[in-house]
C-alpha cells in the first residue's frame, strides 16, 4: 500500500512545490530555483524507487489508487502504474530536474512564475500518464495547455505570442472534438450496458459498432495526432519549438509529444480496435509520410532549433509505425523510441540552448569548427547526434530498429498474400533512417568542424587568444552526462526496461488485434 | 394558507424586505450612510442562509396556491442568487457609498426571489418587473458618462419590450388553456395548436430577450458598457441567473417537444458562435464580458435540451461557476478614478508586474470562463454537454462545443495582455480595495471548491 502512497506523492509533489513557492519572496530567486530543483529531484528519486518496485510479471495496474470523485457521473480519481506509462513517468521525472537546472541562468525574467509554471506542467504531464480514468486524463491533458501557453508566451523568442497562440489554438481544437467523443463514448456505453464509468478498464470492454468506432477514433485521433504531431497536422510544432525558451522546448520535445503517442497507444487504438484495424494502412502511411517528410524538412533548415524540431516529427513517425505494426517487436520498439526520443531530442535542445546562451543566434551559418574551442561541447553534441541518427549501443538504435523490424515482420506475410502496400511503406520508412543520419551528421559537421566561425570570433586561425566564451561548465556537463548515461543505458541494456513494458505491449497487441478485449487485472468493487 | 406558512416559505423575501425597510427608514431619518452596506449585506446573508437552511431541510409549501410555491429547487435557486449577491455588494462599496444603491439592489433581489418561486405568469411578471425597475435606475445611478444614459434607455426599452412580449404570450396561453399557471407553457410546448405555439413562442422570446440570446442580444453590450462596474456585474450575474432559473421553472421537467427543439437549440447556438466571435474584437472589458455572457446564455439554454429532471442541476451549477468567475474578474479589476479607462483592455497590459495576485485571479477567471480544465467552468460545460448528448442531441452538442472553441481566443488574449505585454506608461497605481479583495477571495474559494469537489456541490443541487 505504501507504494500507492508514494505514487500519489510523485504526482502531487509539484503541487506542493508550487504551494511552497507562494511563500518564497519574489526577489529570492536562488531559493525559488533551489526549491523547484529539489522538488523535482525528490520526485525523480521516488519514481526510480517505484520503477524498482514495479513487478513486470503482474499484468495490469500496480500501486493503484481509486477513489470516487464525482460519484454521479461515475468519475473516479484513479491513478496507477502499468507497463504503458511506467517508462514515460520515469522519463518525465528524469527530465524534470534537468529542465530546471538548465534554466538557472537562461531565465532571468519573472523567475518565480517560471518555476511555478514548470512545476504545474510537470504535474499535468505526470497526471496525464498516470490517470486511469478518461475524465481525469482529459483534465490533465487539457490543463497542460495553460502552463505551456505561459512558458512559450512569456519567456519565448520574438514571435512568441504568435507561436503560443498557434500552439494552444491548434491543440485546443483537437481537444474539443475529443471532449465530444469521450462524452459520446461514455453515454453510449451507458445506454448499452448500464454502466456509467470513465475507467479505462471498463471502456476497454465496450463493443461499439464499427462505423461509430471510426468516427470516435477520428475525433480522439485528431487530438492525439496534433500533439504527436503527424503530418499534415505538424505546422504548430516548428513555431512553438523555435520560439519557446530552451526549457520549454525540452518539455515539449521530451514529454509533451509523447502524450500524443501515449494517447494513441493507451486510448485511441485499444478502445476502438476494429476501426484501428480498418484504418491501419492509412495510419501507417501517415507515419511513413511523417518520417520521410519530417526528415526532408530537417535537411533544408538553417535554424539549428528547427532542424531538431523537424527531426522530432520524423522520429515520432517511427513510434506511430511501431504502434501500427500490431506486432510485439514493433510495439516494444515504439515504447523505446518514445523514451529514447525524449532523451535525445531533449538533450539536443538543451545543447542548442547552451550555445544560444553564449552566442545569441541559432543560425547555423554563423557557426563552424566549434569543437576547436569547445571540445567538451563537441563530444556531447556528437554523441547526441549519433544517437539521434540511430547508432547501435544508443537508445536511438533500439527504438528505431525494433519499430522498423516489427513493421517489416507484419508487412511480409501481407506481401506474401499479395498486398504489397505495407512492404512499400516499410521500405520507404527505412530511407528515413538514411535521411536521419544525413541531416544529423551534416548538422554536427557544419556546427563543430571545419573553419572556426562563431559570432564574436573572426574567422581564421587565432593565435593564443582565449575564446570569447567558455566551454561547458559543471552544471551543464552534469546535465548532459545524466542524459548520455540514460541514452547508453537504454541502448546497451534495453531488455531490463523492456521487460517492464512487455505485458502492456502484449495487452495492447491483443486488444487491438482480437475483437474481444482482455480485462486489465481488475480489483474488487469496480465498475459501479 | 396560514400565516405561518407564508412566514416560513417566504422567509428569505421577508428578510430582504426587512432590510429594505430599515434602509429606507434610515434614509428618511438621516444618518451615516457608511453602515448601509453592512446592513444590506446582513439582510442578504440572512436571506441566503434562510433559503439554504430551508432547502436542506427539504421544505416545500405553497403559501399562495397557484401563484407561489417553494420546494428545495426554488429555495436553492434563491440561495444561489443571494449568495452571488454577497460579493457583488462587497465590490460596490467604492462606487456607491450611499444608501440608494443598496435599497435598489435589495429590491431587485426581492424580485429575483419572486421569479424563481412563481407558479403563475402573474407572479412571474411581478417578479420580473420588481427585478428590472431597480436595475434601470442602477444603470443610471453612477452617471458619469453620456453612455450611461444611453445604456439605461436601451435597457429600459428592452425591458419594456420583453415585458410586453411576455404578457402577450401569457394572454395567448390564457386564451388557449384558460389558466395563467406556468404549467400552461409546458403543455403548450407539446401542443400542435397555433394559438398554443404562438403563446409559447412569445414567452420564449421574452426570456431570450432578457437573457440576451441572439438575435435578441443587441442591447446587452451597450447596457453593460454604459453601467458602472458593480452594476454591470449585477446585470451579468444576478439578472441573468434570475432569468435562467425562472426559465427552469417555466420549462418544468417535461421533455422538449420536437418543433421547439430547433428554436431552443439553434438560437442559443447562434448566440454561442456570435457571442464568441464578436467578443474577439472588443476593446473594453465590459463589452467583451457582455458578448461572453451572450455566449454563456447560449450554453445555459443548451441545458434545456437535456433531460427534464437534470435541467435544474445543470443550470444551477453553470450559473454558479459562471457567476463566481465573472464577479472575480470585476473584483480583481484595478481601481481607477476614470471609469472608462478602468474598462480598457489595453490598461490590463502587464498587470502581472503591477499586481501579480489580481492578474492571476483575472487569468483564472478568464480560463474558467473559456471552459478550460481544471477550472469550474470546464466542469459546468461538461455537465451541460453531457446532458445534451445523453438526451440524444449529439450533433447540436458537437456544434456547441466547436462554438465554444471559438471563445478560447479572446479569453487567452486577456491572459496574454496580463502576462506577456509590456506595461503601458502612465498608469496610476491606486491602492487595492480591501472589500473587493474580500469579494475576490470569496469567489476564488467558491471556485476552488467547485473545481476540486464538484461531486459534493452537484449532490447539493
Amino acid at each position: 500500500m505504501s507504494e500507492a502512497l508514494v505514487l500519489n506523492l510523485v504526482l502531487f509533489l509539484p503541487v506542493a512545490g508550487m504551494a511552497a513557492l507562494l511563500y518564497v519572496p519574489r526577489a529570492r530567486e536562488d531559493v525559488v530555483r533551489g526549491v523547484t530543483f529539489w522538488v523535482m529531484a525528490v520526485q525523480f528519486a521516488l519514481a526510480v524507487w517505484l520503477y524498482a518496485q514495479f513487478d513486470p510479471a503482474i499484468p495490469g495496474l500496480q500501486f493503484e489508487t481509486r477513489l470516487p470523485w464525482i460519484p454521479g457521473w461515475g468519475v473516479h480519481y484513479q491513478i496507477g502504474l502499468d507497463g504503458y506509462n511506467i517508462l514515460l513517468v520515469l522519463l518525465t521525472a528524469f527530465l524534470g530536474p534537468l529542465v530546471v537546472a538548465s534554466a538557472f541562468t537562461a531565465i532571468t525574467k519573472d523567475v518565480k512564475l517560471f518555476y511555478s509554471m514548470v512545476l504545474a506542467i510537470q504535474f499535468t504531464m505526470v497526471g496525464t500518464f498516470l490517470a486511469q480514468d478518461l475524465f481525469l486524463f482529459y483534465l490533465f491533458w487539457e490543463a497542460m495547455l495553460i502552463p505551456m501557453f505561459l512558458i512559450i508566451g512569456i519567456w519565448g523568442g520574438e514571435r512568441r505570442i504568435y507561436a503560443t497562440l498557434k500552439f494552444v489554438l491548434y491543440t485546443a481544437f483537437g481537444s474539443i472534438l475529443m471532449l465530444a467523443a469521450l462524452i459520446y463514448l461514455v453515454v453510449s456505453i451507458h445506454s448499452t450496458t448500464g454502466i456509467t464509468s470513465f475507467a479505462f478498464a471498463d471502456l476497454y470492454r465496450s463493443n461499439l459498432p464499427v462505423d461509430v468506432q471510426v468516427i470516435l477514433l477520428a475525433a480522439f485521433g485528431l487530438s492525439f495526432a496534433i500533439k504527436v504531431p503527424m503530418v499534415p497536422l505538424h505546422t504548430w510544432l516548428p513555431d512553438a519549438h523555435v520560439e519557446a525558451p530552451t526549457a520549454g522546448s525540452v518539455i515539449l520535445a521530451g514529454v509533451l509529444l509523447k502524450m500524443g503517442t501515449y494517447g494513441f497507444m493507451k486510448i485511441g487504438f485499444p478502445l476502438f480496435p476494429q476501426a484501428t484495424q480498418l484504418l491501419a494502412p492509412a495510419i501507417a502511411a501517415l507515419a511513413v509520410v511523417s518520417i520521410v517528410y519530417g526528415a526532408c524538412l530537417a535537411l533544408v533548415q538553417t535554424d539549428i532549433k528547427k532542424i531538431i524540431a523537424y527531426s522530432s516529427i520524423s522520429h515520432l513517425g517511427y513510434v506511430m509505425l511501431g504502434l501500427a505494426s500490431f506486432n510485439l517487436l514493433g510495439i516494444q520498439g515504439a515504447v523505446m523510441q518514445m523514451v529514447s526520443h525524449g532523451l535525445i531530442a531533449g538533450g539536443l535542445f538543451l545543447m542548442v540552448g547552451m550555445i544560444y546562451e553564449r552566442c545569441h543566434t541559432r543560425d547555423l551559418a554563423a557557426y563552424g569548427g566549434l569543437a576547436k574551442i569547445l571540445p567538451l561541447y563537441g563530444v556531447f553534441f556528437v554523441i547526441l547526434a549519433l544517437a539521434s541518427a540511430g547508432l547501435p549501443t544508443t537508445s536511438g538504435f533500439t527504438g528505431e530498429f525494433l519499430a522498423l523490424m516489427g513493421y517489416f515482420v507484419s508487412a511480409w506475410p501481407q506481401f506474401v498474400r499479395g498486398d504489397a502496400f505495407p512492404l512499400v511503406l516499410a521500405v520507404t520508412a527505412v530511407s528515413g533512417v538514411v535521411l536521419g543520419a544525413l541531416y544529423m551528421l551534416w548538422l554536427a559537421q557544419r556546427l563543430l568542424f571545419g573553419v572556426l566561425k562563431a559570432p564574436g570570433i573572426e574567422s581564421g586561425p587565432r593565435g593564443g587568444q582565449p575564446p570569447p566564451f567558455a566551454d561547458l561548465n559543471r552544471r551543464e556537463t552534469a546535465i548532459l552526462t545524466a542524459l548520455v548515461a540514460a541514452i547508453f543505458w537504454l541502448g546497451i541494456f534495453p531488455s531490463e526496461p523492456m521487460s517492464k513494458t512487455e505485458l502492456a505491449a502484449r495487452h495492447y497487441q491483443q486488444t487491438v488485434t482480437e475483437k474481444t478485449s482482455l480485462s486489465l487485472g481488475r480489483g474488487p468493487g469496480r465498475g459501479s | 394558507m396560514s400565516w405561518q406558512t407564508i412566514l416560513t416559505a417566504m422567509l428569505p423575501e421577508h428578510l430582504l424586505l426587512a432590510g429594505i425597510v430599515v434602509l429606507l427608514v434610515r434614509e428618511i431619518a438621516g444618518g451615516k450612510p457608511r453602515a448601509s452596506m453592512w446592513l444590506a449585506l446582513a439582510a442578504v446573508y440572512a436571506a441566503c442562509a434562510a433559503a439554504l437552511a430551508l432547502a436542506l431541510q427539504g421544505y416545500a409549501a405553497a403559501p399562495f396556491p397557484g401563484q407561489l410555491s417553494v420546494a428545495p429547487p426554488a429555495l436553492l435557486a434563491k440561495a444561489i442568487l443571494l449568495g452571488l449577491a454577497i460579493p457583488v455588494l462587497l465590490i460596490s462599496r467604492d462606487e456607491f457609498p450611499d444608501r440608494q444603491f443598496h435599497i435598489l439592489a435589495l429590491s431587485a433581489l426581492y424580485g429575483a426571489c419572486l421569479m424563481v418561486s412563481a407558479d403563475s405568469f402573474l407572479t412571474l411578471f411581478l417578479g420580473i418587473e420588481i427585478l428590472s425597475l431597480p436595475v434601470y435606475v442602477l444603470v443610471l445611478l453612477a452617471f458619469r458618462r453620456p453612455e450611461s444614459a444611453e445604456a439605461a434607455l436601451k435597457y429600459l426599452v428592452l425591458g419594456g419590450t420583453a415585458s410586453a412580449t411576455l404578457l402577450m404570450g401569457a394572454s395567448l396561453l390564457y386564451g388557449w388553456s384558460g389558466t395563467l399557471g406556468l404549467a400552461a407553457f409546458a403543455s403548450a410546448l407539446g401542443s400542435a395548436e397555433p394559438l398554443a405555439i404562438a403563446g409559447a413562442l412569445l414567452v420564449l422570446v421574452a426570456f431570450f430577450l432578457k437573457a440576451a440570446i441572439a438575435p435578441f442580444h443587441a442591447w446587452a453590450p451597450d447596457a453593460y458598457e454604459g453601467a458602472s462596474v458593480p452594476v454591470t456585474t449585477f446585470m451579468a450575474v444576478i439578472v441573468k441567473s434570475a432569468v435562467l432559473l425562472a426559465a427552469v421553472r417555466l420549462f418544468g421537467t417535461a421533455p422538449l417537444a420536437a418543433p421547439l427543439v430547433g428554436v431552443v437549440a439553434i438560437l442559443p447556438l447562434v448566440s454561442i458562435v456570435w457571442g464568441n466571435l464578436a467578443a474577439m474584437r472588443q476593446p473594453g472589458l465590459r463589452r467583451m464580458i457582455a458578448y461572453s455572457s451572450i455566449a454563456h446564455a447560449g450554453y445555459l439554454f443548451y441545458a434545456f435540451l437535456g433531460e427534464g429532471a437534470l435541467r435544474f442541476q445543470a443550470v444551477a451549477f453553470y450559473l454558479l461557476a459562471y457567476g463566481v468567475m465573472n464577479i472575480l474578474v470585476f473584483a480583481s479589476l484595478p481601481p481607477d478614478a476614470d471609469d472608462a479607462a478602468r474598462d480598457r483592455l489595453e490598461n490590463l497590459k502587464g498587470l502581472f508586474h503591477r499586481r501579480p495576485y489580481a492578474a492571476v485571479a483575472i487569468a483564472i477567471a478568464m480560463l474558467s470562463l473559456a471552459g478550460l480544465p481544471p477550472f469550474p467552468g470546464f466542469i459546468a460545460k461538461f455537465l451541460v454537454f453531457k446532458n445534451v448528448i445523453e438526451a440524444g442531441y449529439t450533433l447540436y452538442a458537437v456544434l456547441g462545443l466547436v462554438g465554444s472553441y471559438l471563445g478560447i481566443y479572446f479569453y487567452l488574449r486577456v491572459v496574454q495582455f496580463l502576462f506577456m505585454s509590456p506595461e503601458p506608461a502612465g498608469i496610476p497605481r491606486a491602492a487595492p480595495v480591501t472589500l473587493a479583495l474580500g469579494a475576490g477571495a470569496l469567489c476564488l474559494a467558491a471556485g476552488v471548491v467547485m473545481a476540486i469537489l464538484p461531486g459534493w456541490v452537484l449532490r447539493l443541487l
